[in-house]
């Protein structure tokens, strides 16, 4: 029933720079697509194109075969049916949770039913009567998303949704999100500056760079075949080794080496030896600052490490990326 | 809706030869109107300055006695307007006046010998317009000064300033631009003032443009001087507008301590605060009361203009209240156009109600139409909306821009239509702001005097023309109970400004 929300072609170009350019994307039907990249490369313009706040220059979004969006021609947000969960909550102040909810089902025969439905879902039945000044940062969150879903939207857009809790907390929020968007079935569409929770949530992802689009797979596909040193960076800060020196042992000249900080491997055996300048923090996302004959690098997840050490290092190649840059 | 009366002033003063009053008065009073407007503003700004610009210093930078009490009784004399306070001044000081009488009984000299400054004076009437209108400079520069980083007046004072060295040098220069907005905004007001001066019998260009209207009968001289005086004040907004655009404040702001002052500092700085509000509030206040209470049954015969006063008002603030709300729900929706809307009303706020009252006249005489009975009614209400849209389109657009934008977006996401985002959201989120727009445009259009006597249909006096009229006929005790009606109303929105603010700046 639920049909794919397409992008084709899309430009929406700002005063002041930024924007998005040709941008083609699907998105389908019980797949979240994560949107990924530095802030101003467009994930929030073209989030604001699907739903319908901003007009389009160039191409077309549709819905299944309904045309949402073309140039001089764009269908109120009103009358699209998509969902928005806002980075701030966006939560009436003037409605309570369950008033809140029941806003968009003013066309359902039993709106205020179907509403604390939405609300005993998500875990907030008893929060019914509350206002948002009330509720807690995670419980206006979850009625954010009951609100979002509950008159069964055509697809959902969410917008940084989850960035402003608490890391405990939006665990929880996210897996109650999560759940109830596997069983609407539906497009769903997450934009994000945080890498790790795209690679969590995500089926697939899209990176963006200066309004465009430079990469769109799977996430293991993003994360371990990057197309380009941008897509690889959205993903997590990378090493960039400088040609000529370290890589030069191990990789051919004329080329840029990206290396995950989680690709740097310990490796007793190795001939290539770094010493360990700083320790931060400590299990699987503990951090070590190495010196590696003058360049600097850093690695993940090396536990046990004290600084000054001398260690033997490897890269894993299959956290290691290659890319031509033309120079020889 | 909002232009059309300036507009058509100007159309009319271009338009119509002048009759034979205009070649009198340009020959012989059109420089003595202007030399009086000018030498007036002048005089108002250096008396409004020298109160305001040392008290918001002093209450912002130091502690000192009743310092928290001072931030916000500085505030009150807005509640009263200037005409009123010319009315009590002129009272007090006068030749039979308490004051000149007990100076006459201790020195033992008689009215002829012993000399005082003439109240009923262009320095009189700037004096009396800054104690009115002084508030308005001490707002912007109270949260100008509010505004500046404790950090760099202590580094100011580690360096060496104190005092007024510290004023001069340090605070003084970056509260320039908010002071000079202040400032605009009190000279528009005292340029559209029409009481104080015609009570004085000051020949300034808003009493020209009434008397041309009222005693000569041509609408086409007072017209044309109402040009002069729109080109004056349009250069008024011009100059707060520029303030508003100057560089502002690039720090963080980082609240500190106040500074305690010594004893002798701290008592002279309650002592200044003191005295500026005794002069500029509690005198007048007590004058007009001990009147009132002298001078028998004074209610009574007020009922009917203050029905009137409640009538017309409450039809003024809800033509101008529909008007804030329609300028608020269009900024929400198409930012440029509203923005533009809220220029407009901003501007015409500065057009004296003189002037506003003529267009309406033009206007409705164009038409064919007789102002009486309802007309006039209609008429005045247009007016007052013109005049007075600004005051509560502010509290609306503050309270609106309270919710984020994305609320709006949120319910259109969820299929809301825009007619059902404004009723179930914009209003319900506006509402506070609702209240208080209708607060201060009722009291606004309640203390309105040019216009309202202008307009108002034949034999509808409201309080302010009673009061203007009791005490032009030197009846001040019957005078004083509607003068303090409308201060007593005045107060309330005065009030709720001055909690804000205050809340504001803490």
């Amino acid at each position: 029933m639920s049909a794919p929300l397409v992008a084709e072609n899309v430009t929406r170009r700002h005063k002041g720079g930024g924007g998005i350019k040709s941008v083609s994307l699907a998105l389908e039907p019980g797949r979240v697509t994560a949107l990924l990249g530095p802030s101003g490369a467009g994930k929030s313009t073209l989030l604001r194109v699907f739903a319908g706040f901003e007009p389009i220059e160039t191409g077309r979004v549709r819905a299944g075969e309904t045309v949402l969006s073309e140039p001089g021609k764009l269908l109120p947000a009103e009358q699209r049916r998509i969902g928005l969960i806002f980075q701030d909550f966006a939560l009436f102040p003037h409605l309570t949770a369950l008033k809140n909810v029941a806003f968009g089902l003013a066309k359902h025969p039993r709106a205020e039913a179907e509403a604390l439905h939405w609300l005993t879902r998500l875990g907030l039945s008893d929060r019914a009567g509350a206002y948002p000044s009330e509720l807690s940062g995670g419980e206006q969150q979850r009625v954010a998303i009951a609100r979002a879903l509950a008159p069964s939207p055509r697809a959902i857009l969410m917008d940084e949704a989850f960035s402003g809790l608490d890391p405990a907390l939006s665990d929880a929020v996210r897996e109650a999100a999560f759940g109830a968007l596997a069983e609407a079935h539906i497009p769903a569409l997450l934009v994000t500056h945080d890498p790790v929770e795209a690679l969590a949530y995500a089926d697939t992802i899209g990176v963006l760079h200066q309004g465009r689009l430079i990469q769109h797979g799977t996430a293991d596909e993003v994360y371990f075949s990057p197309k380009s040193p941008e897509a690889a960076e959205a993903l997590g800060a990378v090493n960039t080794l400088k040609t000529g020196g370290l890589a030069a042992q191990t990789f051919p000249l004329g080329a840029k080496i990206l290396v995950r900080p989680e690709g740097v491997r310990l490796d007793p055996a190795s001939a290539l030896k770094a010493r360990i300048t700083a320790v931060r923090g400590g299990g699987p996302i503990g951090r070590c600052e190495l010196d590696c004959g003058g360049e600097k690098l850093v690695a993940k997840g090396l536990s046990g490490a004290a600084i000054g050490e001398e260690i033997g290092l490897s890269f894993d190649p299959k956290l290691t990326f290659i890319f031509q840059t033309g120079e020889t | 809706m909002i232009v059309l009366p300036a507009a058509a002033v100007i159309l009319a003063g271009m338009a119509q030869g002048g009759g034979g009053a205009w070649a009198h008065i340009r020959d012989v009073m059109l420089m003595k109107y202007l030399g009086n407007t000018v030498l007036v503003l002048v005089l108002t700004a250096a008396f409004a300055l020298a109160f305001a610009v040392p008290a918001a210093w002093l209450v912002s930078v130091y502690e000192f006695p009743g310092r928290r009490l001072f931030e916000w009784l500085l505030i009150l004399p807005l509640a009263m307007p200037a005409y009123v306070s010319a009315i009590a001044f002129s009272d007090l000081l006068g030749v039979a006046g308490p004051v000149q009488t007990s100076l006459r009984s201790l020195t033992g000299l008689s009215a002829t010998q012993l000399w005082f400054p003439d109240i009923s004076s262009r320095i009189g009437l700037g004096f009396v317009l800054a104690s009115a209108l002084f508030p308005y400079v001490y707002l912007t520069a109270r949260a100008a000064f509010s505004a500046q980083s404790g950090p760099v007046l202590d580094a100011a004072r580690s360096l060496g300033a104190k005092g007024f060295d510290l004023f001069w040098r340090a605070g003084l220069a970056p509260a320039r631009a908010a002071i000079a907005a202040g400032l605009a905004l009190t000279l528009m007001e005292a340029a559209a003032d029409y009481g104080a001066a015609e009570y004085f019998g000051i020949l300034t260009l808003t009493t020209g443009i009434v008397r041309a209207w009222e005693s000569f009968g041509e609408p086409a001289t007072a017209a044309r001087l109402s040009i002069l005086l729109i080109a004056l004040v349009v250069g008024l907004v011009v100059l707060e507008r520029q303030s508003r655009k100057a560089p502002g404040q690039f720090q963080k702001i980082i609240r500190t301590r106040r500074h305690r002052l010594a004893l002798r500092d701290g008592a002279f700085a309650a002592l200044f605060c003191g005295a500026l509000f005794v002069i500029a509030f509690v005198l007048p206040i007590s004058r007009l009361i001990w009147r009132a209470l002298n001078a028998g049954d004074v209610i009574a015969p007020l009922a009917e203009a203050a029905r009137n006063s409640i009538i017309l008002a409450s039809i003024g603030a809800l033509f101008a209240l529909i008007c804030a709300l329609m300028i608020t729900l269009a900024r929400r929706r198409v930012p440029r156009l509203g923005e533009t809307a809220r220029s407009v009303a901003t501007l015409s706020y500065a057009i004296p109600g003189a002037v506003l009252a003529l267009g309406a006249i033009a206007i409705f005489g164009a038409g064919g139409l007789l102002l009486a009975g309802p007309a006039a009614v209609l008429a005045l209400a247009w007016v007052y909306a013109c005049r007075f849209t600004a005051s509560g389109t502010e509290p609306l657009i503050a309270a609106l821009d309270r919710a984020p934008k994305s609320v709006s977006e949120a319910a259109a996401s969820l299929g809301a239509s825009p007619w059902r985002r404004a009723r179930e959201i914009d209003v319900p989120l506006a509402f506070p702001g609702l209240i208080a727009g209708a607060l201060i445009l009722f009291v606004e259009a309640m203390k309105e005097l040019p216009a309202t006597q202008m307009l108002r249909p034949f034999g509808w006096d409201t309080l302010a023309v009673r009061a203007f009229a009791y005490a032009s006929d030197e009846r001040l005790g019957a005078a004083a109970a509607p003068c303090l009606l409308i201060t007593a109303c005045g107060l309330i929105p005065v009030y709720m400004l001055s909690r804000r603010l205050t809340e504001a700046v803490r």
